[in-house]
């Protein structure tokens, strides 16, 4: 990687990691889509700069519908059960996996390769997607369609149980 | 200025630790439900990293494939988690 690339990983690393602590501090639920919409742009240069140019496309698109959803007035707040100190369990359940991560992730640092690849390459991804691996395609896309179906279907229930 | 694998993966256990924070600590449902991208990222990123830096012999993209399945897969569960959790409607 070059330094080109990784100032640009780096910069993106930056924005992806601001949206990301925003999409979880943040109040309002305008500001937390507005933070993920942020932290999907901070992913797409990420994946850009890690050659995988057409993922950070396809992710940016993802996270927009997402910030889109997330950002929508219409979702009641659902207040979970679960009390403060299992909150505070979770958070320091959190904070450990992140310690043991990072350890293991700087103990990766044992393989190397040359990448021979693009920077976009959707070409080459696309085959493997549709030709290569396309049952695992499929399942993503019946996954999402289950998705969609399930909430139209439960927003319908609710609405005529009203 | 370079960047390598385990900053990649640094990137990525900090996007999946903020994600199960983020799980863990809000109250509301569908805020917590807007915290399953973060995770899905982190665990792309690593996929898309070990796609870039140990993908020895040629060009194997299977990762970055995996990073595009998970993006779609997380657009998916946050659409059922909030429908699950509920419109407003006229409320």
């Amino acid at each position: 990687m070059d330094s080109l690339h990784a100032i640009g990983f780096y910069v993106s690393s930056g924005v992806l990691l601001i949206g990301a602590l925003g999409v979880v501090l943040l109040p309002r639920r305008g500001l937390r889509g507005a933070a993920l919409a942020f932290s999907g742009l901070g992913l797409a240069g990420v994946y850009y700069s890690l050659s995988a140019g057409f993922a950070g496309a396809v992710a940016f698109v993802c996270y927009a519908g997402c910030a889109l959803m997330v950002a929508g007035p219409q979702y009641r707040t659902v207040e979970a059960v679960a009390g403060s100190a299992w909150r505070q369990v979770g958070a320091i359940g959190a904070a450990m996996l992140l310690a043991v991560l990072a350890f293991s992730a700087f103990r990766g640092d044992f393989v190397s390769a040359t990448f021979k690849g693009g920077p976009f390459d959707a070409v080459a991804l696309g085959r493997l997607l549709f030709a290569h691996d396309v049952v695992a395609t499929e399942a993503v896309a019946l996954l999402g369609l289950i998705a969609i179906a399930g909430a139209a279907a439960a927003w319908r229930l609710r609405e005529r149980a009203r | 200025m370079t960047a390598g694998l385990v900053a990649v993966f640094f990137v990525a256990c900090a996007m999946f630790a903020v994600g199960v924070f983020g799980a863990a600590w809000r109250r509301d449902v569908s805020a917590a439900v807007a915290t399953i991208p973060l995770m899905f990222a982190g665990a792309g990123i690593a996929f898309a990293g070990v796609a870039r830096f140990a993908a020895a012999g040629g060009t194997h993209l299977l990762g970055q494939e995996f990073a595009v399945l998970l993006a779609v897969a997380a657009a998916a569960l946050v659409a059922l988690g909030l429908g699950i959790a509920g419109r407003e409607g006229n409320r």
